[in-house]
């Protein structure tokens, strides 16, 4: 299995008036998830069921209290954080910047786990760039300033910059192993955008699924998104697994009422 | 300087705590005196005479004392030292901190302030205390000081005291300038302040104030004569460029004694200098030179010896 | 590229405009001098006024200027890509009112204690500072927080101008008139040593900018983000503040608190090569030499013989400049 997660616990920490841990509130509980190589799964809940917060435990950001995760049989938590980025990449909800970055720039970015600590982009990191602008259609934007960008835009130039982070070519660094298989995570990518963008980004995540072959694992609201792209879906429900399985079976009137509260008459027709 | 708006928002509470307590006071002063009357206060009895003299002006307290009415000064400021006799005086505050309570329960009958002291002034005159009002001169400086101490005996009923006192100040001053004479005056920058062991911060006598007065009366040509200012702030570049043939300092605050060699030697490094290659660097911390006062005479004596002797 | 063209004549126009101010500056002054006779080696040192005019008075001072105007516009640029914010400055989290609070201590009551320079005081009242930012932002979380380490800043900057109004009102008229003038800052430091003894620290600053330019771009994406990317976050977070700090605490031990530099050079340059850091850091650093550079030739020329503090200078270019920034259409 590629990515394997066994019963996974978080929960945010609070400190209480006297400086004593309270007992956190737990948003992720006795997870366990296998994902093999080269598949899309999608991550399905209603808002605060833990779906970002898994996601971040899933790509090392947050370190569960208690239960593991393994990366092709390396546990994510003891590989070093340059490492896992090679192998690891994230697209967040949104992504803001504080200054103007163009976007190439932006996409140049996603090379910093493969340079050293004064180093400077060679071309292979170029070609890397390039690949993924053109891969996402965005080749055209290279100049432009990334706050310039539509919602759509925006978020064809991160999972740019995602591709361009897991690119393995031509690397020169030290301590990789040359495997290349690689994890894209995606955090709702189509929660901002309007339709068009929406179709998309989900016509991008399959192309490049189809591709390059990368693992994906993505979070969304939107069950078009995961029939039209999950070989198999996670339901969340309050931090824990209510059901998993293959998109087909799982996505069933019944759970995802169980998984909304709402009545199975209103889901049926959305399943179409 | 970006420290500026926290610290007048720091001052805006202060302000609106102080009226805030200063309300509650008058509540509580109302109370007291509709409750039981106001307490009598008792007099201090500190000296036997009827005049009773509160100076908040070193120059003036000196000058006080010089023309003989030193018994009845009864508080001076808190930056008096001299003579010796104030030390066990009640310190009343200075130019920015008067403290007005203190100055009133003193039953004084004449208080000297600055000139600028306009909230004082204004309030004692509502007291009806009377008030000697300090001017500080900056041209003709010299000669305000023998004014001012013969208004104050005026103003004391010691006008034949003052007038010896003044008298002998003119007189030996006029000595000074007579043993001058046609000598040649030295160009020479007094300099009166500057960082610890830095030729940083240096500010020196510029062309108007009581200490150009001095130093041109003791018989020497001020280095920056030209600029009008009691003090002027002077660059290396500028000390350099006007080849003082002299330099004395004054470094005559509280705790600088000790360090007169070591700080005398940091001048070595401007070596082009001509004070500084013919050894005319002084450093004086004699507290006399930094105030207006009756020992101006001395102070032009300590001057005059150092360019011509 | 055209925009890679375009950042790489800025950072080369950068350094020819710093080269040339530092150059052409020491030339110009309050008063004229000789050449040749400055540069005659035949005459004595110790006896050679032009030459002490040029070399212990006009080149110390350009290069002070030089050095500060750099220091604070690369530590400005760093802080607010730190910060996330860009009205950050280098003195927003108290480093200079700790270094200005021990400053007003050695020029107030200092004269007391004649081992301890003002230079020295305010390096120590600067590391003071640092270090209580630092404890507070770290106190409740893991690594930093950006937006506790700005409270603590701003708090801190307020407390220290309390005790510096406090230490203020404790000297007389001429104490008080000196601390409020250095507080203006002032760049005659009359020889090397206050350039050399702040060198190092400067130099440590600026190897620690080099390495901070990368992460410093995905840091400004936020936390998580660039933590996904593979930035040791806390780590670089660390760096960014210590290096920035020591390199304003130093820079303003040697010059007082200058304003306005920190903040509308990396802005300018900004606009100009846009927002890579490894573009903006060298650029920042040139324009900022050479503007604090022109600033005090103005200050110590305009009005001579009397001089103008030169962070009035930059206050009166930099204000109007920055306001304009605000209000500007985007």
């Amino acid at each position: 299995m590629f990515l394997r997660a066994a019963d996974l616990t978080f929960g945010y920490t609070r400190r209480g008036p006297s400086r004593t841990a309270i007992a956190p509130d737990l948003v992720v509980r006795d997870v366990s998830l296998a994902v093999p190589h080269a598949a899309i799964v999608g991550l399905l809940g209603p808002n605060g069921s833990g779906k970002t917060t898994l996601l971040k435990l899933l790509s090392g950001g947050l370190r569960p209290l208690s239960g593991t995760v393994h990366l092709d049989g390396q546990r994510v938590e003891t590989m070093p954080r340059r490492l896992l980025a090679r192998r690891v990449a994230v697209v967040a909800q949104e992504t803001h910047t504080a200054f103007d970055y163009t976007v190439l720039e932006m996409v140049l970015m996603g090379r910093y786990a493969w340079l050293g600590a004064f180093e400077v982009e060679g071309r292979g990191d170029h070609e890397a760039a390039r690949d993924a602008l053109e891969a996402t259609g965005t080749a055209h934007l290279a100049n432009r300033l990334f706050p310039t960008l539509s919602g759509g835009e925006k978020q064809r130039v991160v999972i740019a910059s995602a591709l361009a982070q897991l690119d393995d070519r031509a690397t020169t660094a030290p301590g990789y192993d040359g495997s290349k298989r690689a994890l894209l995570i995606l955090d709702e990518p189509t929660a901002s955008l309007d339709l068009r963008y929406q179709l998309e980004v989900i016509a991008l995540v399959s192309h490049l699924h189809a591709r390059r072959g990368v693992t994906i694992v993505l979070s969304t609201h939107d069950l078009r998104v995961v029939r039209a792209l999950c070989d198999s879906v996670v339901l969340l429900r309050e931090g824990r697994v209510l059901a998993a399985g293959p998109t087909a079976t799982t996505l069933s009137p019944a759970l995802i009422a169980a998984l909304y509260t709402v009545d199975e008459a209103l889901v049926a027709p959305l399943l179409g | 300087m970006n420290e500026g708006w926290e610290a007048t928002g720091w001052k805006e509470a202060g302000r609106r705590l102080r009226r805030r307590a200063w309300l509650g006071g008058c509540v509580l002063l109302v109370s007291a005196i509709v409750g039981c009357g106001a307490p009598p206060r008792e007099v201090p009895a500190t000296t036997a005479s009827a005049t009773r003299v509160v100076s908040l002006v070193p120059a003036a307290t000196e000058m006080l004392y010089a023309i003989g009415a030193g018994p009845d000064v009864v508080a001076v400021s808190s930056f008096d030292r001299f003579p010796a006799e104030v030390a066990d005086l009640p310190r009343v505050g200075a130019l920015i901190d008067p403290d007005f309570e203190r100055i009133l329960s003193l039953r004084p009958t004449l208080v000297v302030v600055y000139e600028s002291q306009d909230d004082l002034i204004a309030r004692l005159d509502r007291a009806r205390i009377p008030v000697f009002h300090y001017r500080h001169a900056v041209t003709g400086a010299l000669a305000q000081v023998t004014d001012t101490m013969r208004q104050l005996g005026d103003a004391l009923d010691r006008t034949a005291g003052a007038e010896t006192a003044a008298a002998t100040i003119e007189r030996e001053l006029d000595d000074v300038r007579r043993a001058v004479g046609a000598r040649t005056r030295p160009l020479t920058a007094l300099v009166f302040g500057r960082e610890p062991g830095e030729l940083r911060g240096i500010y020196a006598s510029g062309g108007v104030g009581f200490l150009h007065e001095l130093l041109e009366t003791a018989g020497g040509q001020d280095a920056f004569a030209d600029i009008p200012r009691e003090s002027v702030q002077v660059s290396t570049e500028m000390l350099l460029a006007r080849r003082p043939d002299v330099l004395i300092e004054l470094r005559t605050s509280a705790g600088e004694a000790g360090t007169v060699d070591a700080e005398r030697a940091v001048w070595n490094r401007l070596s082009a200098l001509p004070a500084v290659r013919d050894r005319r660097v002084h450093v004086l911390t004699d507290p006399s030179l930094s105030i207006p006062g009756p020992r101006i005479a001395q102070a032009a004596r300590t001057l005059f010896s150092l360019m011509h002797e | 590229m055209a925009r890679t063209l375009t950042q790489r004549m800025v950072v080369v126009a950068g350094l020819v405009s710093m080269a040339l101010a530092v150059c052409l500056a020491p030339l110009i002054g309050s008063t004229t001098l000789s050449l040749t006779r400055a540069f005659d080696r035949t005459i004595p040192f110790a006896d050679n006024l032009d030459a002490q005019i040029f070399f212990l008075a006009r080149l110390p001072r350009v290069l002070a200027a030089a050095m500060v105007g750099g220091t604070l516009a690369a530590a400005g640029t760093v802080f607010q890509a730190l910060l996330q914010n860009p009205l950050a400055t280098p003195y927003t989290l108290g480093v200079s009112a700790g270094a200005s609070l021990g400053a007003m201590i050695v020029i107030t009551i200092g004269a007391t204690l004649p081992l301890v320079g003002v230079t020295g005081a305010s390096l120590a009242g600067a590391t003071l500072a640092v270090l209580v930012v630092y404890a507070l932002a770290q106190a409740r979380h893991r690594g930093l927080s950006t937006t506790v380490l700005l409270l603590a800043g701003v708090t801190l900057n307020a407390c220290f101008s309390a005790l510096i109004l406090f230490v203020q009102y404790l000297g007389d008229a001429m104490q008080t008139f000196r601390a409020i003038r250095w507080l203006m800052g002032s760049l005659d430091v009359a020889g090397y040593g206050p350039l050399v003894a702040a060198f190092p620290f400067i130099a440590i600053a600026f190897l620690a900018f080099a390495w901070l330019a990368r992460p410093l771009d995905l840091l400004t994406l936020g936390a998580d983000a660039a933590a996904s990317r593979g930035v040791d976050v806390t780590q670089t977070q660390r760096v960014a503040f210590f290096s920035a700090s020591l390199a304003t605490g130093a820079a303003v031990s040697v010059a007082g608190p200058i304003g306005f530099i920190g903040i509308i050079v990396p802005h300018l340059v900004r606009l100009v090569v846009g927002a890579s850091h490894r573009i903006v850091l060298p650029a920042a650093t040139c324009f900022g030499a050479t503007f604090l550079v022109l600033c005090d030739t103005v200050a110590r020329t305009a009005m001579a013989p009397l001089e103008l503090p030169v962070g009035i200078i930059t206050a009166m270019i930099g204000g109007p400049f920055f306001l304009w920034l605000l209000v500007r259409a985007r």
